[in-house]
């Protein structure tokens, strides 16, 4: 008994040594990590999940399929599933309610189409640049097909002989020869373009785009469908749609008299100064009415006091009646009564229309259920009879499977992914989800798509509105690149995320400190740049880019005067993050500015990045120092020739995320020969 | 060997700590029980300025049932009391809010019962009165209390607090008297409002952020009738309450919103039972509890209610010579969100926005964008005209208003005649920017996607006294 | 075409170029003449043949002298050269937003014309103007070509470069993409390549990868950046730059040869056909394997071995200030100030215009003989700057309007 009470003793008094003067100091640097002064002391809740590189971060890794989009064979039985984390297609067997098959592909299969006939699948690797050809009676890849950059839709032509592949990274349509299997043009769409769906009578393909074209802050915001002629395969026209982005995918219906489009209309231009009344984003559908003077209306799916962000993917039902829409930031189905929207159109006039697509009440007109699903619902197919609807549930690794009477989920299929949900698994669906946000108006990836940006500048009011506005910036592979911001007073992403972020921008209540970990989490570990094979596919440079790189290196004007080093290209953007991590001043303060110091921001994929400059006042690279950099303060360029100027672009353009420098092989590997 | 005892001593004493730890205090729990207002009467009409009989309902008293056990003597909670009614059980069933009265003559308070131990706390004190109260998240309370030496009349304020008493914070400054509040799963207050000055207005449900902010209109009662009890969010996002129908004799009825669109969803679930409503818990999507007479000679008893059916249940609990006025159930339930708050004290003005005063609440679909734009606006205060402003081109107008004060905006046309308003009483809190997308417009309308001309200047400081007013620089991003 | 620039909208000149041009002259005209008496006598006597290998430069030694009027190389008869009459002209009162006219292109069952105040559509019958306000880059538009692959129309002007696809004007200029400059002289569609040539030099834009080039004396054998003309044919392209002759790039080896005059800048041709008639080109057009190149001393013709010249004494040009000029297959049509000339290599068409009435002929030249239709009207214009053939139709733009003929027999 003496000696129990003796070791208690001792242990109790070692721990009390220990622990009063580590909790002192652990409270310090976990204070001065979060900004707040009551977050838990757990070293783990950090330290295990936000060093990407830690050999701890193997305990946080689970190896995803995250389901994107989806087909179903032609007799229903099968559903194709691209699984985006997975770099697979998987094969689902409906009945058996399981997966049968699982075929490896590119890096990030994007979408998958079959043909008419059942006997071939194509799936757009987008990460990989290619198409997979698969098989399906041996479901094996028969053929790899080069693309433009970023692969996403596809569609078959009406007469199956070319395929359309839309280059979402490098806003373009590539057209295939089938028998040939050579690129043979690639036209000009929208920008960052994504779904593609061939009219019912086959004559046009409509291609949607995500992105608005880029403009200055305070022009028009107006997104492109571009139609193409089938049978031309030149592009037939494009289709502005005003105030809105995002425009993820099209479906026609049977009749062919509407062409419908998901897509939300941002507030990027009103001052963020509330969440109430839609004061930041709604979201809706766009309809294209396919006759001779066709207009495109607007209609909101959102409701006064309920937004449902994030609407991805669209398929209307073969009788015509009913469209399904994923709305990926609420896990919801919004179902809508498509002659319910045909009577609201024919009854209204053009003061109306004008009117419905700022209105949050019109909705109960044709919205008519909503349907809950699994985390992050994106690609939705219909069963040939319609009377399924198969959901991929793309944080939950599983396929929904609704029934489009009942408007119910009947059974869900498991694709097999890992059973726990990690701490940055968490987090991505944080990031994707708008619980956190007022009455779920928007997400983390409304505007940040693909945790990345979207392309928009913000009159983020925090104090004084039309003031200090700013360019979107984004989330991918940051972890390496503090203070976060464009003036770089957010020193941790814990502080990014943190009260101030709930007060000005959510208006609902903060992430519990949890919830802050696992999205802090996520951000720091959990987003990828895709490499760059569109500029820089293998690591070795273009000539260009290498003369590129030596006017980005060098120390010496075109008069071989020494260039001083605060005002050399290498001194604030330095490899491998390009980014010196400090605050300057390049003379881009604008008069509606509040005196600040801008955070030199890393230039790794760049080129994906357009509007530059905090306030987005650069529409392209070049812009920066034609326009913008006269007076030789963000970087010395004066006595640059033209050439040099286009070399030292082509460089910037070819910058990548150091993950890929030293295997880019790797990348290439990506992109299956069979 | 002194280390030794030393130590000796420290292991026991943290044998006993130890022990002390592992000890759980588990006590029986309430959940399921069903806490009522008892009372003598019952108001026939409701006094939407002193609340009297209705909001205070004179010897009444919170007693506990156990629906498990039909028959037993209800437990009396209030004996102490001259007076105690609108119970309300905190978020993790624990505690119970309620507004009471020591002795006739002495003003209401605010009080709270922990309901394992029985034990009462005073929230709130002074001399005014303060009834209705309802739990906020975070360890406060809203609720309305008389504001003493009102110039204004106004009533009924609504105030927040902690549940000790401290950091009594007025979150509503216009001339509106304000009472029945609850706390909706969003975050914000709802409570019925009713202007009183410079005329009263019929009562309306009011929503505002709990520091104060974004007040505006969540929706009206129908034309006849008023709001009579508090407004309370079900599992399945309706708002029910009882509406009280002065065509037909003071007839009340339920009725529910739904929360997502409120303006235009209210429907009556009892429109075809004859009989008095005078309040309603939801216990669940598919059973509510409401206290329902047969007819104006019968006292209230408590019943379950069918909202699917639309019928009414069994009776659960009846008193032969009292009315049974509220019903709450004592249970767990979800907490509504924290909202954070804009508000900084050190700041003494709030911004307001306009994107487009041309659309107003005169305007319908057919003719929203072709009425004339104004081509000023006047801000009004209690007393006096705060200023005259020029609208932009647009339709635009961006205003620095000092914080905590009552005004109402009409809309001018050049000649300074109005065109429209003035509109109902606005104020801001400090540093709370606002915005609005016409002028009276329609609620449901959200701003178009462009720059206003109006913030591409300084507000325009209103009244203009304070325009010199240095303010402090927060940085909230 | 400096020069018609000049006239139609002041092209402002830099006082050093124009310094420059007298220098260069008076320089050159004394050594090219103390080099051509040498090299007159060196190559007396003997004559080789020019291997063509690609990267030796054209040079007086290794071009052989054509003597007979007959096109060495050329075995059997040309195609006769067609007689363009029908003539009508449509100026601003036919719905063309201004009468200068800097060119013509045809696009199926449309055509552009490219104005002064901005570019007209000729369909159906009717004239449709597109201008800055529609999203055209600037209303000066002196080059259009149309890209076969995408149906894109990519138009030059003044003010940059614009692609117009299905309605939707995209604008490339020196600040916002690596376009070299912003005064596009020519601008033409090869497969899924454009090119420009500028007063900064000629471009590249690679419509699948997006990326610019830029060719200037910098980086090609060029005397200045400034050119003015571009075509493309035999996987080349044909580069006219001021003072630099003609610059052939060769897509597939990326390597350049340069064809200058032989005689520098003289204005006469001493030694004729002995390579390009002048440095200063102003056009270079390619067909059946034919490389032909206006200058404004004449025109010259290049089989890929030998070097013919064309002036108005020997032949039937109706000037030899010559704008521009396209080939359609083996006829080349050459815009000049003083009408339109129309040529296989050996007879010749021009059409001038009479001074005082509408009217006018059409000049048939054949070596000395020499015939004359009466055209009633004839083309708007002897002051020509564009022109484009196509199924027997021929549309041309001049100063006064745009002229649209057919062959006649």
């Amino acid at each position: 008994m003496k000696k129990i009470l003796l070791v208690t003793g001792i242990i109790f008094v070692l721990g009390l040594i220990i622990f009063i003067p580590g909790k002192k100091l652990a409270r310090e640097h976990v204070n001065l990590k979060t900004a707040v002064s009551d977050h838990p002391l757990l070293c783990t809740n950090c330290h295990l999940h936000i060093h990407k590189r830690s050999p701890f971060a193997r305990f946080d890794q689970a190896d995803y399929l995250s389901p994107l989009n989806l087909a179903v064979s032609n007799d229903g039985k099968l559903v194709y599933v691209a699984a985006q984390d997975g770099n697979a297609l998987l094969v689902a067997d409906v009945e058996k309610g399981k997966i049968i098959r699982k075929i490896p592909v590119g890096n990030r299969p994007h979408s998958v189409i079959v043909d008419k006939a059942g006997e071939k699948a194509y799936v757009s690797n987008q990460w990989s640049d290619n198409v997979s050809v698969i098989d399906l009676e041996n479901f094996k890849i028969t053929d790899t097909l080069s693309t433009g950059n970023g692969p996403a839709g596809l569609s078959l032509s009406s007469d199956e002989k070319s395929l359309y592949v839309v280059n979402s990274y490098s806003s373009d349509l590539t057209v295939i020869d089938l028998e040939s299997g050579i690129e043979i043009k690639r036209l000009s769409t929208g920008n960052n373009p994504t779904g593609a769906t061939l009219s019912p009578d086959g004559s046009d393909l409509y291609v949607t785009s995500r992105r608005a074209d880029i403009a200055h802050y305070g022009e028009p915001l107006v997104s492109h469908l571009t139609v193409m002629n089938d049978k031309s395969k030149r592009i037939k026209t494009y289709l502005g749609m005003e105030s809105a982005y995002l425009m993820e995918n099209v479906a026609f219906t049977p009749s062919g008299d509407m062409a419908v489009v998901t897509l939300i209309r941002p507030k990027n231009m009103v001052p963020s100064i509330q969440v109430e009344r839609g004061f930041m984003m709604t979201h809706g559908i766009g309809i294209i009415e396919q006759k001779e003077d066709g207009r495109i209306i607007q209609l909101l799916t959102d409701e006064p006091n309920a937004y449902y962000p994030d609407p991805f993917d669209i398929v209307i039902t073969p009788d015509g009646e009913r469209a399904f829409i994923s709305n990926s930031g609420v896990n919801f189905i919004t179902v809508v009564d498509i002659d319910s929207v045909r009577a609201l159109i024919a009854e209204s006039n053009p003061e109306m229309l004008k009117l419905w697509p700022d209105h949050l009440g019109i909705s109960s007109r044709y919205v008519i259920q909503r349907i809950p699903t699994g985390a992050n619902p994106k690609g939705l197919a219909l069963s040939p009879d319609g009377r399924t609807l198969y959901v991929a549930e793309h944080l939950e690794d599983r396929i929904a499977v609704i029934s489009t009477d009942k408007m119910e989920t009947v059974k869900t299929i498991d694709l097999g992914g890992p059973g726990r949900i990690t701490v940055t698994r968490k987090g991505r669906r944080l990031l994707n989800n708008a619980g956190r946000t007022f009455q779920n108006q928007y997400s983390c990836y409304t505007c940040h798509p693909d945790e990345h940006e979207d392309g928009l500048v913000y009159n983020m009011a925090s104090k004084d509105m039309g003031r200090n506005i700013t360019n979107t910036q984004s989330l991918r592979d940051i972890s390496d690149t503090p203070p976060f911001k464009w003036n770089g007073k957010n020193q941790t992403v814990f502080k990014q995320d943190g009260m101030r972020f709930s007060t000005v921008l959510t208006r609902s209540e903060p992430f519990s400190y949890p919830d802050l970990d696992a999205i802090s989490s996520y951000i720091l570990t959990g987003i990828k740049y895709p490499p760059n094979l569109g500029f820089n596919p293998s690591g070795k440079l273009t000539e260009a880019q290498k003369r590129g790189k030596k006017v980005f290196e060098r120390t010496k004007d075109n008069l071989g005067n020494v260039i001083p080093e605060n005002n050399r290209c290498i001194t604030c953007h330095p490899a491998p993050f390009y980014t010196n991590l400090k605050q300057v001043d390049v003379k881009t303060l604008a008069a509606s500015d509040d005196s600040i110091l801008f955070d030199t921001p890393h230039l790794n994929n760049i080129y994906a990045s357009a509007p530059y400059l905090h306030d987005g006042r650069a529409i392209t690279l070049e812009e920066i120092w034609t326009i913008y950099g006269k007076e030789d303060k963000h970087g010395l360029v004066g006595d640059m020739t033209k050439n040099q100027l286009n070399d030292l672009i082509e460089y910037l353009k070819s910058l990548r995320s150091p993950d890929y420098e030293g295997n880019s092989s790797k990348i290439h590997k990506a992109s299956i020969h069979p | 060997m002194r280390l030794k005892t030393v130590l000796f001593a420290t292991g026991i004493v943290s044998l006993i700590l130890s022990g002390v730890l592992l000890v759980s205090c588990g006590k029986k729990s309430l959940e399921g029980i069903i806490i009522i207002t008892q009372a003598s009467s019952s108001p026939v009409s409701p006094d939407y300025i002193t609340g009297k009989s209705w909001r205070y309902v004179p010897e009444s008293h919170l007693y506990a049932i156990d629906p498990g056990k039909p028959g037993k003597t209800p437990e009396s909670l209030t004996e102490d009391f001259f007076s105690a009614c609108s119970p309300e059980i905190s978020y993790d069933g624990k505690y119970l809010l309620f507004a009471a009265q020591k002795n006739q003559d002495d003003p209401w308070q605010i009080m709270e019962m922990n309901l394992e131990r029985r034990k009462i706390t005073q929230v709130t004190s002074g001399a005014e009165n303060s009834v209705d109260p309802a739990y906020l998240p975070g360890g406060r309370l809203v609720f309305s209390r008389t504001i003493a030496n009102d110039s204004l009349k106004s009533g009924h304020t609504l105030f927040t607090c902690n549940t000790d008493g401290t950091n009594l914070k007025r979150i509503t400054f216009n001339p509106h008297s304000y009472f029945a509040s609850s706390v909706l799963k969003d975050g914000r207050v709802i409570a019925i409002g009713r202007q009183v000055f410079p005329q009263e207005e019929t009562p309306a449900m009011m929503v505002l952020r709990p520091d104060g902010t974004k007040a505006e209109l969540f929706c009206q009662s129908n034309d006849g009738m008023e709001f009579f009890s508090r407004g309370r969010e079900t599992s399945d996002g309706k708002i029910i309450l009882i509406e009280s129908d002065n065509n037909t004799g003071n007839r009340r009825n339920l009725v529910s919103i739904n929360y997502n669109r409120p303006l235009h969803t209210m429907s009556n679930l009892t429109s075809d039972i004859t009989g008095d409503f005078y309040s309603v818990f939801p216990v669940d999507p598919g059973r509510f509890l409401v206290s329902y007479r047969t007819s104006e000679t019968e006292n209230y008893a408590l019943f379950n209610f069918d909202p699917v059916k639309r019928v009414l249940g069994e009776q659960i609990y009846k008193s032969a010579d009292n009315s049974i006025l509220e019903a709450v159930v004592v249970r767990k339930q979800e907490r509504p969100k924290k909202l954070p708050s804009e508000v900084d004290a050190g700041v003494k003005t709030g911004l307001l926005f306009c994107q487009n005063i041309a659309i107003t609440g005169l305007s319908s679909p057919e003719n929203i964008y072709s009425l004339p734009v104004a081509d000023r606006i006047e801000v009004i205060g209690v007393d006096s005209s705060l200023g005259v402003v020029k609208v932009e081109q647009d339709g635009s107008f961006y205003l620095k208003v000092t914080a905590d004060m009552p005004f109402k905006i009409k809309t001018l046309d050049a000649g300074g005649n109005t065109l429209n308003g003035p509109g109902s009483w606005i104020w801001l809190r400090p540093n709370e920017r606002r915005g609005c997308t016409g002028c009276h417009e329609d609620q449901e309308m959200v701003p178009a996607n462009r720059v206003a001309l109006a913030v591409k200047n300084q507000p325009v400081a209103v009244p203009v006294h304070i325009s010199g007013v240095k303010e402090k620089q927060v940085e909230l991003e | 075409m400096r020069v018609i620039l000049q006239k139609f909208i002041k092209l402002p000149f830099t006082p050093n170029q124009i310094k420059m041009k007298k220098v260069i002259r008076n320089q050159y005209l004394r050594i090219t003449s103390i080099a051509v008496i040498i090299l007159g006598t060196l190559s007396m006597g003997f004559r080789h043949n020019d291997k063509n290998d690609g990267d030796s430069k054209a040079s007086p030694s290794s071009a052989p002298a054509v003597k007979s009027e007959k096109l060495p190389g050329v075995t059997g008869e040309l195609p006769p050269v067609p007689v363009y009459g029908k003539w009508r002209n449509f100026t601003t009162k036919d719905g063309l937003p201004s009468d200068k006219a800097y060119c013509v292109r045809i696009d199926g069952d449309r055509v552009f014309a490219g104005t002064h105040d901005g570019l007209a559509v000729y369909q159906n019958g009717k004239w449709k103007t597109y201008t800055t306000k529609d999203g055209l880059a600037h209303n000066g538009v002196v080059s259009v070509d149309v890209s076969e692959l995408t149906g894109d129309v990519w138009i030059g002007t003044l003010g940059g470069l614009s692609r117009w696809s299905a309605g939707k004007f995209e604008t490339f200029n020196q600040f916002n993409s690596g376009m070299p400059n912003d005064l596009v002289y020519m601008v033409i569609c090869v497969g899924k390549d454009v090119w420009v040539a500028t007063g900064g030099g000629a471009g590249h834009y690679d419509t699948f990868t997006k990326e610019w080039e830029i060719f200037t004396e910098k980086n090609a054998p060029m005397h200045e950046p400034w050119t003015y003309g571009v075509s493309a044919g035999d996987g080349k392209i044909y580069i006219a730059a001021w003072g630099g002759g003609v610059i052939e790039y060769n897509t597939k080896t990326k390597q350049f040869r340069d064809y200058t005059d032989p005689d520098g800048f003289m204005e006469i041709d001493l030694q004729p056909n002995d390579g390009i008639i002048h440095d200063i080109t102003t056009a270079t057009s390619w067909a059946d394997g034919i490389l032909w190149v206006s200058t404004y001393f004449g025109m010259s013709r290049y089989d890929g071995k030998y070097w013919k010249g064309y002036f108005d004494h020997d032949s039937g040009l109706a000037s030899n200030f010559i704008n521009f000029l396209r080939a359609e297959g083996p006829i080349v049509f050459a815009c000049s100030d003083k009408g339109l000339s129309s040529t296989n290599g050996e007879s010749w068409v021009t059409y001038k215009k009479n001074d005082n009435n509408e009217n006018g002929v059409a000049i048939l030249t054949n070596g000395k003989e020499k015939k004359e239709i009466p055209l009633s009207p004839c083309i708007a214009h002897n002051f020509i700057i564009g022109v484009d053939g196509e199924d027997g139709v021929l549309w041309v733009a001049t100063s006064k309007g745009v002229s649209r003929g057919e062959i006649i027999k």
